[in-house]
């Protein structure tokens, strides 16, 4: 939960500080396509059951490290704010946080042999 | 009542597709329809003016724009009947729906999840290609990436259910379609 709330906030941060700084046209861009998945990503992740989507900004995150290079961006204060942006999105992205609820073994359940579901279904 | 013990998903705390757990999504889904509709009637030329207080003329930069209109009928049009089609799947059905009617509710978690996460896309793109950002269109975007997590647990219980299905000597086929006598057959 808290870092779904963290990485939206990060999210929307990349989307509107191209604007607010002038960025160049390699790093709006990324800004506004980057920014807006990691909040989608952020906002799923907050449900119980879809807090592994959390895991889906790893990538993500990965990508604002590299992207200042791989683009070419000219503004230093967007290629702090990516990698920054970046180190802070991977690692708020493994906070799991706490599941209180049981979902019958989860999505993971779906491509397992013996799934909890099924087990607890063979049961009643 | 509708959380009683028959009604909640083997492995499961809950049932999922208790009323409590679907209103809120019908009621976001309704306002998305009611933003896309507002939007799609400016886009058909019917209003002259659209609703904007943060962007000035970005709404009307977008929604004129070519990519918004590359299809017979305009893309806000279109988002309003994705937004009816969540409102109306996420309706249909009782409280026991992930088992009586599979169907229904993995056509909502398609509509909501997956549909849901390319119409926010689409509205992304928008600032990349026109430089202009749409007050209303991101109102949208809010909304469709709300209804997102509270959607996917239903169309959970459902696959799952659907994996017993396939596990048991009952027609997947007929039982995906909500044939009691099928239904019944599975746990």
């Amino acid at each position: 939960m808290w870092g779904g709330i963290l990485n939206s906030i990060i999210g929307l941060w990349l989307m509107s500080a191209p604007g607010i700084f002038q960025y160049g046209s390699a790093a709006s861009n990324n800004g506004h396509i980057v920014g807006p998945v990691i909040v989608t990503f952020a906002v799923v992740s907050m449900w119980e059951a879809t807090r592994g989507v959390r895991k889906w900004n790893f990538p993500m995150g990965a990508w604002l490290l590299v992207a200042p290079w791989i683009l070419g961006y000219d503004s230093t204060l967007a290629i702090v704010s990516n990698m920054l942006s970046g180190v802070l999105v991977i690692f708020f992205a493994t906070i799991k946080g706490s599941i209180e609820q049981r979902y019958g073994g989860g999505w993971s359940s779906l491509w397992q042999k013996n799934p909890q579901h099924l087990k607890e279904a063979e049961k009643q | 009542m509708s959380n009683k013990k028959e009604n909640i998903p083997p492995g499961w705390d809950y049932n999922p597709a208790t009323w409590s757990q679907r209103i809120p999504i019908v009621i976001l889904a309704i306002f998305g329809f009611l933003i896309a509709s507002y939007l799609a009637v400016y886009q058909l030329h019917i209003t002259n003016d659209v609703w904007d207080p943060f962007f000035g003329n970005g709404s009307i930069k977008i929604l004129e724009s070519k990519v918004s209109n590359v299809l017979p009928i305009p893309d806000a049009a279109l988002g309003a009947f994705g937004y009816l089609v969540d409102a109306v799947t996420g309706i249909i059905g009782g409280t026991q729906r992930w088992r009586k009617m599979p169907w229904i509710v993995i056509v909502f978690g398609l509509a909501v999840g997956p549909l849901g996460f390319v119409s926010v896309m689409l509205v992304v793109f928008q600032p990349v290609l026109f430089s202009a950002w749409c007050t209303l269109c991101l109102c949208s975007a809010v909304i469709s990436i709300m209804m997102i997590g509270p959607a996917m647990d239903e169309m959970l219980a459902s696959l799952q259910f659907m994996q017993r299905v396939r596990r048991s000597n009952a027609s997947t086929w007929k039982a995906f379609w909500g044939v009691k006598s099928e239904i019944q057959k599975v746990k």
